[in-house]
């Protein structure tokens, strides 16, 4: 049986220490990042919509072994990647991308007798200096919006450690998807992007709550209220990870750039678990004890 | 039960969203007109855009394949007949050996649905070499939407869209169409010369020419040979040139000798037809035109394929192109194409019906966690309630504002929807906080509004920017996520406390 009065208890004893497992796996990410970008001269995968390319989707079971042996000697930077039903694992549909023109990859394509028609398949064309242009412009939203975040919560709670407390468990909800996107070589397009921007809004929600509850409210000990936030705040992420799976897991026929957005947003909402609930948590436990805030 | 005035106001603006939405245009049957040509008999009685085309002679079509087949079945001859079509607005009859509108499915409801539901074509183009203004752009906007009108391409939207750096483009969006036409129509400039000699006579547009012949006698392929790579066909229509137009051409002319080689048949110098610069066509002058104003002038062009069938088409597609080009004038800038995408039809049916069993799965699965988590069906179903409310009201409003739905903005639904549960969570745990007794439900629900507001206005923060990076490509995905949460904070959620409290009540 879950003794509430034990766990409290070590809880007192151990919050500094629980601080430390995300902040380890903070620097790890930026360790793992800035290595990807050492690497690879960025720091994530840019798919053809933010590098230029061409990205076609012919749908169907299409046997495409024919394309994968005789393309790369025409174009060496193709890549193919199979999309299975998650139920039966039988493709669905298969994404070929190129950094070429869609004329010439079309004609290939048709070259090599693979049929491909307005039916049956979707086309993608970013041009090399418009995907460009797309990265640097999201990449400064991105960070445009991470100000007016913390722009927001500065306003909310108008002191500084628990403001800041906030900002670092959103910093750690974009970085660790990151490091982990990098770390699977998952390529992510302007749509993931836009999910990181998404993810800032959206994860925060748990850290108002929880520092809310802790520095307003009066009533019970301060780790009741840690403890109550706590209970509140895994239903509304068990409840919005709910809302995101099955996009990623159940449902397939979705377009890629739509999984996307529901992955990001999945794999950000589980490490906010951490970050609002080991990061942000310790530091708000700590700072009430400084201020003497029971 | 008693209702407040917010859940009034809830109920108010629900039945508005669905009305605007109007989804009982599924039970339409008919197609919808949606261009009629001008000086037709059809136009003459009455037949505009718009009208709901019902049936013709007795026989009614529930949709566009049933319309296609009728049409395709009782228009072979060129024999005039009397036509007796019902429309959702009257009865039109008229005479004619053809129907000169352009039809398209009746949309199932006022959803504007955009490429990734319904299929079709999309185009992002800035001048090439050249950084256009605001209103070059919108300029080029109105152009552009004449040149793919008279190509016959009539599902278009077309609007100025800006970026971050200031950078303007011109968005195209054409349902149903194929890359291959979109590319072919913009990327040549169409800058269309008549010339003979040096001098240019004539130019594309209404300026120059009155009338071009697009049917009947006035157009049509007229030959088809084998040559030694293929077939080659050769189409023919008239022009008629303004009068303006006619007396340069006459005073050219008049400085022309005859060319006696040609035994006396022609004059010296030819027509040169050039497009883009490059010579699409010489026509020789016939002696007797020298020095005459002459309104009417043949143009003449071709097509090649490996079989006649191919050559045909490419000839009807060139004659298309060139008819276009002349009776719209050139484009100003020369463009470029800088994302260009097109999504089978097929896959956006496939798309919306995922969807639908995606909300499906996402409200039960939810239905299910709340039920767990707080074992009433009341709580869970205002809670589902209030989610439904919100992605319809979202819906609607995303309507009004003519935001097309595509991938990213259904995301953000989905999106919106699952930070609405997280606020009726947050109020939930304050209203039904069994430890916290003797604080008022008032100063509860008012510590819930402050964590529910400042997850607001952080959403807002953070969305805020996406309006504009990347051209708006990712704008539906921002705008639709900001409509849902702030329907939630304006409408829903003071609804859903008011009805929690009431619960709670009983």
């Amino acid at each position: 049986m879950f003794d509430k009065q034990k766990f409290s208890e070590w809880y007192d004893q151990n919050y500094k220490i629980l601080l430390i497992i995300p902040l380890i796996l903070v620097i790890a990410s930026i360790a793992f990042i800035v290595s990807f970008y050492v690497k690879t001269g960025d720091i994530m995968n840019k798919d053809v919509s933010l590098k230029g390319g061409t990205s076609i989707t012919i749908n169907g079971n299409v046997d495409v072994s024919v394309l994968e042996k005789n393309l790369p000697s025409y174009f060496p930077d193709v890549g193919f990647r199979k999309l299975t039903e998650v139920t039966t694992g039988e493709q669905v549909a298969v994404i070929i991308e190129t950094s070429a023109g869609p004329d010439e990859i079309k004609s290939k394509i048709t070259e090599l007798r693979v049929i491909l028609t307005d039916e049956n398949s979707s086309i993608e064309f970013t041009g090399p200096s418009l995907s460009a242009n797309f990265y640097k412009q999201l990449m400064f939203a991105l960070f445009l919006s991470f100000v007016l975040m913390s722009c927001v919560i500065f306003i909310l709670f108008r002191s500084f450690i628990p403001s800041i407390a906030v900002i670092f468990a959103a910093l750690s909800d974009i970085i660790i998807p990151l490091a982990i996107l990098d770390f699977l070589n998952i390529q992510i397009s302007s749509a993931g992007i836009a999910a990181f921007l998404m993810l800032i809004g959206y994860s925060v929600d748990t850290d108002i709550l929880l520092t809310t509850r802790a520095l307003k409210k009066k009533e019970g000990s301060l780790n009741h209220r840690i403890f109550g936030a706590f209970s509140t705040g895994i239903l509304m992420t068990g409840t919005a990870l709910a809302a995101v799976l099955p996009a990623f897991f159940l449902i397939s026929g979705l377009p890629d750039s739509f999984r996307q957005i529901f992955l990001i947003l999945a794999m950000g909402l589980v490490t906010d678990i951490i970050s609002t609930w080991m990061t942000n948590a310790s530091i708000i436990k700590w700072y009430c004890h400084s201020k003497n805030i029971k | 039960m008693k209702i407040t005035w917010k859940i009034w106001l809830l109920a108010i603006v629900l039945v508005l969203s669905f009305l605007a939405i109007a989804p009982w245009h599924y039970l339409d049957s008919g197609v919808l007109i949606k261009s009629v040509e001008k000086n037709s008999t059809a136009y003459d009685s009455g037949i505009r855009a718009g009208m709901i085309l019902q049936s013709i002679n007795g026989q009614t079509f529930k949709d566009l394949a049933e319309y296609n087949a009728y049409i395709s079945k009782n228009f072979i001859s060129n024999n005039s007949q009397k036509l007796i079509t019902n429309t959702n607005q009257g009865e039109f009859i008229f005479l004619s050996d053809k129907l000169e509108i352009v039809v398209t499915e009746v949309p199932n409801s006022n959803l504007k649905t955009g490429l990734d539901l319904s299929g079709g074509a999309r185009a992002l183009v800035k001048a090439s070499n050249a950084s256009l203004t605001k209103d070059q752009v919108n300029d080029l906007v109105s152009i552009t939407t004449e040149r793919l009108n008279a190509f016959g391409l009539n599902d278009v939207a077309i609007k100025s869209v800006s970026d971050l750096s200031g950078e303007n483009y011109m968005l195209i969006e054409i349902a149903g169409s194929t890359t291959a036409e979109l590319k072919d129509l913009l990327e040549s400039q169409g800058k269309f010369e008549a010339k003979i000699g040096e001098d240019i006579v004539f130019i594309g547009g209404d300026r120059d020419i009155t009338y071009v012949g697009v049917s009947g006698q006035d157009a049509g392929i007229y030959s088809c040979n084998q040559g030694s790579n293929g077939y080659y066909c050769e189409f023919r229509f008239v022009i008629s040139l303004s009068e303006k137009a006619a007396q340069k051409q006459a005073d050219v002319t008049s400085n022309l000798s005859v060319n006696l080689s040609s035994g006396g048949k022609y004059l010296e110098k030819p027509l040169d037809l050039y497009v883009d610069n490059n010579i699409l066509d010489t026509l020789q002058i016939g002696a007797d035109l020298r020095g005459r104003a002459t309104t009417s002038i043949q143009i003449s062009g071709s097509g090649s394929g490996a079989t006649q069938q191919d050559a045909y088409k490419d000839a009807q597609a060139n004659m298309k192109k060139l008819q276009t080009i002349l009776k719209t004038g050139s484009l100003p800038y020369k463009l470029e194409i800088v994302k260009l995408d097109a999504i089978s039809p097929a896959l956006g049916k496939e798309f919306t019906k995922n969807l639908i069993y995606l909300a499906l799965s996402v409200f039960a699965i939810i239905s299910v966690i709340l039920l767990v988590r707080y074992r009433k069906m009341k709580i869970t179903g205002a809670v589902i309630l209030t989610m439904f409310s919100e992605a319809l009201i979202t819906l609607a409003v995303a309507t009004l504002l003519k935001q097309n739905l595509d991938a990213s903005s259904i995301a953000g639904i989905i999106a919106g929807m699952g930070t609405g549960v997280n606020d009726q969570i947050v109020i939930l745990s304050e209203s039904f906080n069994k430890e916290d007794t003797n604080i008022k439900i008032r100063e509860r629900i008012k510590r819930a509004l402050f964590v529910i507001m400042g997850a607001f206005f952080t959403i807002i923060a953070a969305m805020l920017p996406l309006f504009w990076a990347g051209a708006g490509m990712l704008r539906g995905f921002a705008l639709t996520t900001i409509i849902g949460v702030t329907v939630g904070i304006l409408i829903t959620r003071p609804a859903f406390m008011d009805i929690i409290e009431q619960i709670k009540g009983d």
